[in-house]
């Protein structure tokens, strides 16, 4: 790649290691969450967070201990499960006995050997964006009502304002794809500004404005001049 | 500030085209930096605030960003009341 400046590079890469930064900070403000929803709630034996992306995969959990994260484990490996369905309608999913609950056939069976009988699962909603649930686990039926649906629907609440504000989910992978293509359209137009600076015997600069008057005038991108001059046939040798 | 007489102005004009587009200056910073742009985003956001003057390519290139992001926005439009995503009224 030419005329990459260094010190632009370098504020790239910063940017990128600036995102792993935050990445670690969602997974410790994850976990801090399930802690403190787990010793707000007296009683509660396990509590865990898991954060998911646009099409419900899970890029972030927690758990208080072993037997959440298995719980939790089997349902993002079956993809059902009362934390899918309050991920993906956005309610607080009760479960009152999980030995009588049949909405998770799968899940049911699988966990049914694990001491758990209660479940209340609440989404994590910011905005409009659901962001992930989190569930507290008991190994008694018939211990969470609606008032405990209520009061983790409100904490939910609060806690899915602080991270999204921490980091939206999806931008590392985002950011990652967007610094790619703009890599790759540097280069075009760098290879253009080549090609007419061969052609034509101009500087760097005026090729580069060249190519700017050329998008202005045809209405397209600067990406797409540039493809369009170094797909064009070069004029023939006299 | 440089020489050229039409800077402070290209300046205003591109500030207020961010602002009324709702582009960030991180977002024209990578878009800018996709075009070559050689400024660092620091550099750009002090040409944002008059405190450093840049080349006329660059300013150009930034213009050139920021109409692109433009473009790409969808168009400024009120929704109608079947348009709406979501709950209903009244429900949460």
């Amino acid at each position: 790649m030419n005329q990459l400046p260094l010190d632009d590079l370098t504020a790239t890469v910063a940017r990128i290691r600036g995102l792993l930064l935050t990445e670690e900070k969602v997974d410790r403000a994850v976990s801090l969450l399930a802690q403190a929803i787990k010793e707000s709630l007296p009683g509660t034996p396990g509590a865990g967070v898991s954060l998911m992306d646009a099409e419900g995969k899970r890029t972030s959990s927690a758990a208080t201990d072993a037997l959440v994260e298995q719980l939790d484990v089997a349902q993002y490996e079956l993809g059902e499960g009362p934390c899918i369905t309050a991920w993906a309608t956005g309610k607080v999913v009760i479960i009152d006995d999980l030995r009588a609950d049949t909405r998770w056939p799968h899940w049911q069976s699988t966990v049914a050997s694990l001491p758990v009988r209660s479940v209340v699962s609440a989404p994590l909603i910011a905005g409009k964006e659901a962001l992930g649930a989190f569930k507290i686990y008991s190994a008694l039926p018939g211990q969470y009502g609606e008032s405990t649906g209520r009061a983790l629907s409100l904490f939910a609440e609060t806690a899915a304002t602080l991270l999204a504000h921490i980091q939206g989910t999806e931008t590392p992978f985002r950011m990652a794809e967007s610094l790619k293509a703009s890599l790759a359209s540097r280069d075009t137009i760098n290879r253009a500004c080549g090609m007419l600076m061969e052609r034509q015997g101009i500087s760097h600069e005026r090729a580069l404005k060249q190519l700017i008057h050329n998008a202005r005038v045809s209405g397209t991108t600067l990406v797409e001049a540039s493809e369009q001059l170094a797909s064009r046939m070069p004029p023939a040798e006299s | 500030m440089g020489f050229d007489p039409n800077e402070p102005e290209q300046r205003g004009q591109l500030k207020n085209a961010l602002i009324a587009a709702d582009i960030t200056v991180g977002e024209l910073w990578l878009r800018y930096f996709s075009m070559t742009g050689s400024a660092g985003e620091y550099e750009v956001q002090a040409y944002l605030q008059g405190l450093i003057s840049l080349p006329v390519i660059q300013r150009d290139l930034l213009a050139l960003a920021c109409n692109e992001i433009i473009a790409e926005k969808p168009p400024l439009h009120a929704p109608y009341a079947d348009q709406m995503k979501g709950p209903g009224p009244g429900g949460q």
